[in-house]
């Protein structure tokens, strides 16, 4: 098997709250790992710290007294580098019994070392589409324009008719109409469809590798997810491309994703291969994901147009410190046997078939 | 009815003669009911002509063209001045990296643009011919003889910078508007593309705030430009206006009035201008001045 593109260990990006005077634990202790062609959907429901985890990969989290721990390790070129290195030399934090009691954070010094270990990887070894693609390209650039700025950043073209002439055949190929004429239109004058087909595009034409595509298609009509989705399904078997997708959308992990992370609370709760996980077949299953996939309206109700059933209760607070399960609360499958360690110690994650992990007391039995 | 007072000059005279004063005042127009005076007027401005100095007797239109020059110099300069000093402060701030930094700049920022323009126009003075000896304190102005003192053309130029009172509303304007720029998603965006945020945040957090800023200003400063004027001895507008006032030279106070409502109108001609060219659908919903 291929040595893995992205390997995340422990990965922990926390904020501290002034009003509450506690660490917001966006992201606690998530490793992943993602190899070369394959696209790895993260799912959960919002607020569980999903966007969070892939800003801290792109260098995107730079709010004074947070603090990242664990490592990133990006391999390209044959090299790896860990993202995360010698961050933690800019944070001093002093605890008690675990508990953290003070963090003092050397903020434009991390952001120094963060842009240097940045360079070259953002936009050009890794690349971001966002969720609300109207907002994400600049307003007062043509998007031909932004198309060919990030050519010229990373793909070693430098003359800009040059570039302008790249960008156009990037936007014929995420499929948009006369794309040479699309190439001088500002974002306001295109759908919304049509600009997430253009932040697509520019994504791409670093050639990156990898993609990490935040909420792709939310905010955009039906009938346009369904074409993007689409259309990322195409360009990913032209391409060969290497996506983490993120989505609280279950649909399109089932269209898109190989393997799955179940992202529940800062944490992942279940992880493997999509065939493995979704298989009828597989008897086990973490109940926080078959909440989510219960939580998928069925086809007779989107006919009739029912509203999507929720997950029970809320996400839970990332500020509290939990020492059972996170999912407690609101876990309808917690039986009598397990209950009592459910509510008292954390499950830790458990192998239940190969590659498959899962972090739930009732995987014990 | 009459206008309050005639030409000074006239009416000061030591031998006062009354058949004198009805000819010069019928000579000039002033005998004339006040409406006609101002139809006349009109109409002439509209032919180009902005009548003639009740002093000089010269045409108003070339003396206003000279000191006019004068004037702009000063304020274009001295918004120079100002921008030089706030915005650097205000992107600094607006970073929020270094908090006790931008703090300390916008304090020094706030308290000098606090300090009125005639008082620092002394203070400045005193500085550099008391202490410093550096010109006379009766100078002739900037130019002597054919040499330009460059201390003395520069010194009214910073002064009305620093004391126009603009400094502090621009930091806080420019300041606002780069920070909420800065959050934009698309400055997140550019940025994960690797791109610099600056050249993606410039049109809509600099740019457009400053043009605005410049345009909103530009009243105030000219106001300045008067009180400068007077202190240092600079040949411009603001001087001749006083001048002017004091003598009921109606003539080139109309003139003067007139210019300045030009000069007030290109600062909002130039922003309507910036916005059109940064882009016209965005800067309708975008900022309002
Ligand atoms: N700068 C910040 N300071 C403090 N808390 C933050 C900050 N950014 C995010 N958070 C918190 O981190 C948690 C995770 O946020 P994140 O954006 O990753 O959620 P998400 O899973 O992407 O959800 P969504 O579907 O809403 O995008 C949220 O509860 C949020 O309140
Ligand atoms: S550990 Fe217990 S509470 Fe948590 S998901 Fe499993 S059964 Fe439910
Ligand atoms: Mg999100």
């Amino acid at each position: 098997m291929s040595e893995p593109i992205l390997k995340v260990e422990d990965l922990r990006t926390y904020f501290y709250s002034y009003a509450k005077e506690a660490f917001i634990r966006s992201v606690d202790g998530v490793s992943f790992s993602i190899k070369k062609g394959e696209v790895l959907g993260i799912v959960g429901e919002s607020g569980c710290g999903k966007s969070i985890t892939a800003q801290s990969v792109m260098g995107l989290v730079t709010d004074g007294p947070g603090i990242i721990s664990g490592s990133i390790l990006l391999t390209y070129n044959g090299k790896t580098i860990n993202l995360l290195e010698g961050l933690s030399d800019y944070v001093s934090v002093k605890t008690r019994r675990k508990a953290i009691l003070e963090i003092a954070k050397d903020v434009t010094g991390w952001l120094k070392r963060s842009e240097i270990l940045m360079r070259g990887v953002r936009g050009k070894v890794i690349s971001m589409i966002f969720q609300n693609p109207k907002s994400a390209l600049n307003p007062f650039i043509p998007v031909g324009e932004q198309i060919a700025e990030s050519i010229m950043l990373h793909s070693g073209i430098s003359a800009k008719k040059e570039a302008i002439g790249a960008a156009a055949k990037w936007l014929e190929r995420v499929q948009i109409d006369s794309p040479s004429m699309r190439l001088y239109d500002y974002p306001f004058g295109l759908s919304g469809g049509m600009c997430q087909r253009v932040m697509i595009a520019m994504a791409l034409s670093a050639e990156p590798a990898l993609l990490i595509a935040d909420e792709p298609t939310t905010g955009l009509d039906v009938t346009i997810q369904t074409k993007i989705i689409e259309l990322l399904k195409q360009l990913k078997e032209e391409l060969n491309l290497t996506i983490l997708l993120i989505t609280h959308d279950m649909s399109v992990i089932m269209q898109l994703a190989d393997r799955i992370a179940v992202m529940y609370g800062g944490r992942i709760v279940e992880y493997g291969l999509k065939r493995e996980i979704m298989d009828s077949d597989s008897f086990i299953r973490h109940p926080y994901t078959i909440a989510l996939l219960n939580s998928l309206p069925t086809v007779e109700e989107i006919k009739m147009k029912e509203r999507l059933r929720a997950i029970k209760g809320d996400v839970p607070d990332t500020i509290i410190l939990y020492r059972g399960c996170r999912f407690y609360e609101r876990c309808d499958l917690k039986n009598e046997r397990v209950k009592k360690r459910c509510k008292e110690s954390e499950p830790e994650m458990i192998e239940i078939g190969t590659g498959h992990y899962m972090r739930c007391w009732l995987a014990e039995e | 009815m009459d206008l309050i007072a005639s030409p000074k000059s006239l009416i000061s005279s030591p031998i006062f003669n009354y058949m004198k004063f009805i000819a010069i005042k019928r000579e000039l127009g002033l005998d004339r009911g006040i409406a006609v005076q101002y139809l006349s007027w009109l109409n002439n401005l509209i032919h180009g002509n902005f009548g003639s100095s009740f002093r000089t007797g010269r045409p108003v239109f070339s003396e206003l063209i000279k000191v006019g020059v004068n004037t702009l110099i000063l304020t274009i300069g001295s918004l120079i001045v100002t921008l030089l000093i706030a915005v650097p402060i205000a992107i600094v701030s607006s970073l929020r990296r270094r908090p006790f930094l931008s703090w300390g700049l916008t304090l020094f920022a706030y308290v000098l643009s606090a300090l009125p323009v005639f008082w620092l126009g002394y203070l400045a003075i005193y500085i550099f011919t008391k202490k410093f000896n550096l010109f006379p304190f009766l100078s002739a102005g900037a130019v002597s003889g054919s040499k330009l003192n460059w201390l003395y053309f520069l010194l009214p130029i910073i002064v009305l910078g620093i004391g126009n009172g603009s400094i502090s509303e621009i930091i806080r304007h420019l300041r606002a508007q780069l920070e909420r720029v800065l959050s934009e998603d698309y400055i997140k965006a550019a940025k994960a593309k690797g791109a610099s945020i600056w050249r993606h945040s410039f049109k809509e957090g600099i740019l457009i705030p400053v043009t605005t800023m410049v345009a909103a200003k530009t009243p105030f400063i000219l106001g300045g430009a008067v009180v400068v004027e007077q202190v240092f001895n600079w040949p411009g507008m603001g001087r001749l206006a006083w001048q002017a006032a004091l003598d009921r030279d109606y003539p080139v106070i109309m003139g003067i009035t007139i210019f300045a409502a030009i000069v007030v109108h290109l600062g909002r001609l130039s922003q309507t201008i910036v916005f059109a060219f940064v882009n016209p659908q965005i800067s309708e919903k975008g900022e309002d001045a």
